[in-house]
């Protein structure tokens, strides 16, 4: 019995603490993220760099895919609701549905799996490299040079991104309402705009910083726990991925009890 | 190179904050969040399905929606609504707010207003708020079909527990009704099962070949019996009938009698006259024996006088 509860147990109580470091870490983060002395030229570079690379360079492929894929959900939306009678309720639908759960949700996966694992397989190899030994020795604070820039791009591509999609996916539908379902575009707007509350949209906007902020952190202290092995690299970006689409499944739920309580 | 992907950058947090600031400033607007409102208080025993934000609706268009809800010091539900300014033309002095709670939709304050002669409603004006149910209205029409249903199921209930029951009736009948088309298998007629023997079906099978001669047998007498019915029909009732004769018959006698009542007055009268002469009939006797008494005396004097006839006879009248 007692091995089975050690069994048990062991995997439960490093993974509470692993919770609790990267918490713990989140809050030192946030404390230099909102400090104005963690903003110097170089951070503002990186910064820079870094929104480029996670944000502007993934621009044709986010709108491609968001073209494709929204215009494919919304058909499918607006098949749904014509074949069971629910035109009244396809505001609520859009807004509520498609804008503040899917969008965010396709937009971080997209980051996720194209700029967490490449800030982790970095950081990895800057610590195998012994790069950020070097950063230290040079004085220059790692969180400030490496961290708050990457974490502050990924909040912002999230933010900015999902807003993106949701735009292109509220398109697409209002070309289908117009060309395919016969619907005017007042009727459409309206919907939209009856079914919209600021509370879901602040909502929305926080959950797209909180994403945005926990692919990059997760990421980064998984890239730092690699040793001075080139096998660890794959091993902290493995690890470090699942944490972070475990991070997204849990501020996904929570975001939605935040929303229907 | 870095200059090339500031710009691009900037162009991209550019361009993305705009439209995040157009599409909420133009949700704003579309909402009239920068409209000037004015704010009514209604009341209300309860404070039931009301939640902030409700929308409060004017001819199925929204004018307005449920700013904040507040019990007073009455026990009483405050609601204050707020309504942009250009619909409070749709508030009157005689303007109706009800709460509907339709069974699908969520609630809303309903407005309505009948005369728009009225002056505006007053900001300071509290007015109170009635409250429709679809589903309370239609739980009332329900009960009584519910309760029936409720019956219904109850005796289905006890029905299928009978049903299901080894003991039941239906159980005991299914069993009897088996062994008795077992039997009935094993049988040639349903009267051999009923009886339980041979001679008797037998002898039940020659009743019955008896009776159905009977029958063929009363059949002709029947039809005879039809024949003479014919025939009497028109002995009595055709044109030379007994019924006819009879009738004629009566006629004739009827006439007859008529004629004959006649003859009885006469004879009546002539036996009054016969009483009337009866009186004279002893004087005319006696007148009678005195000239018999003559005719006598005249005989023998003839006699007498002239003796050639040795019987001489005489005869009275």
């Amino acid at each position: 019995m007692a091995p089975i509860l050690k069994t048990l147990g062991n995997p439960f109580v490093k993974n509470v603490l692993s919770a609790q470091e990267t918490l713990a870490f989140a809050g030192v983060v946030i404390s230099k993220v909102f400090s104005r002395r963690s903003y110097n030229s170089a951070t503002k570079t990186v910064l820079v760099n870094q929104i480029y690379f996670t944000a502007v360079e993934i621009l044709p492929l986010f709108i491609t895919v968001s073209i494709i894929f929204g215009s494919l959900l919304i058909g499918i939306v607006f098949a749904v609701i014509k074949d069971l009678g629910l035109a009244e309720y396809l505001g609520s639908i859009l807004m509520g549905f498609v804008v503040t759960e899917l969008a965010p949700f396709i937009t971080v996966l997209l980051i996720a799996l194209r700029s967490s694992s490449a800030i982790d397989a970095e950081i990895a190899v800057m610590k195998v490299n012994q790069e950020l030994n070097t950063l230290s020795l040079f004085n220059i604070d790692v969180l400030d040079y490496l961290f708050v820039p990457r974490i502050v791009s990924g909040m912002v591509s999230v933010v900015l991104l999902s807003w993106l999609f949701s735009i292109l996916v509220l398109g697409s539908g209002m070309l289908f309402s117009i060309f395919i379902f016969g619907m005017g575009l007042d009727t459409y707007v309206n919907a939209l705009i009856n079914s919209t509350k600021f509370s879901d949209i602040v909502i929305m906007l926080l959950k797209c910083m909180t994403f945005g902020f926990f692919i990059t952190l997760i990421p980064l202290r998984f890239g730092l726990r690699a040793s001075h092995e080139l096998t660890s690299i794959p091993v902290a970006v493995l690890n470090g991925m699942v944490k972070v689409f475990i991070a997204i499944v849990i501020i996904e739920v929570l975001s939605l009890i935040l929303r229907f309580i | 190179m870095a200059k090339n992907i500031e710009r691009k950058v900037g162009l991209f947090i550019l361009i993305t904050t705009a439209l995040i600031v157009a599409s909420v400033v133009y949700i704003a607007y579309k909402k009239d969040v920068f409209t000037p409102t004015h704010t009514y208080t209604l009341s209300s025993k309860s404070g039931d399905n009301l939640t902030e934000g409700m929308p409060v609706v004017f001819s199925g268009f929204k004018i307005g929606k449920v700013e904040k809800l507040e019990l007073n010091d009455n026990g009483l539900v405050m609601i204050r609504i707020s309504v942009p300014r250009r619909h409070v033309k749709w508030l009157r002095t005689d303007t109706r707010f009800v709460l509907e709670k339709p069974i699908i939709s969520t609630p809303r304050i309903v407005v309505t207003t009948t005369n728009f002669v009225h002056p505006l409603l007053d900001e300071q004006t509290v007015r109170e708020m009635t409250v429709t149910s679809d589903i309370n209205e239609i739980v009332k029409m329900i009960q009584p079909l519910l309760d029936r249903v409720n019956s219904i199921a109850t005796s289905v209930d006890k029905l299928t527990a009978a049903l299901a029951s080894p003991q039941g009736d239906l159980s005991r009948t299914l069993a009897n009704a088996q062994v008795l088309t077992s039997k009935l298998s094993q049988k040639n007629s349903l009267l051999e099962m009923a009886v339980a023997d041979r001679e008797s079906v037998k002898s039940v099978e020659q009743a019955l070949s008896q009776v159905k001669d009977i029958t063929g047998q009363i059949n002709a007498i029947l039809k005879k019996v039809d024949a003479m019915a014919v025939k009497t029909d028109a002995s009595l009732y055709g044109q030379d009938g007994a019924l006819v004769s009879v009738s004629k018959i009566l006629k004739d006698l009827l006439a007859k009698l008529q004629k004959l009542e006649t003859t009885v007055d006469n004879v009546n009268r002539m036996s009054t006259d016969a009483v009337g002469a009866t009186g004279d009939l002893k004087g005319l006797r006696l007148d009678l024996e005195a000239t018999i008494r003559s005719i006598n005396d005249l005989a023998g004097n003839i006699d007498r006088l002239i003796p050639l006839k040795k019987e001489p006879e005489i005869r009275l009248p």
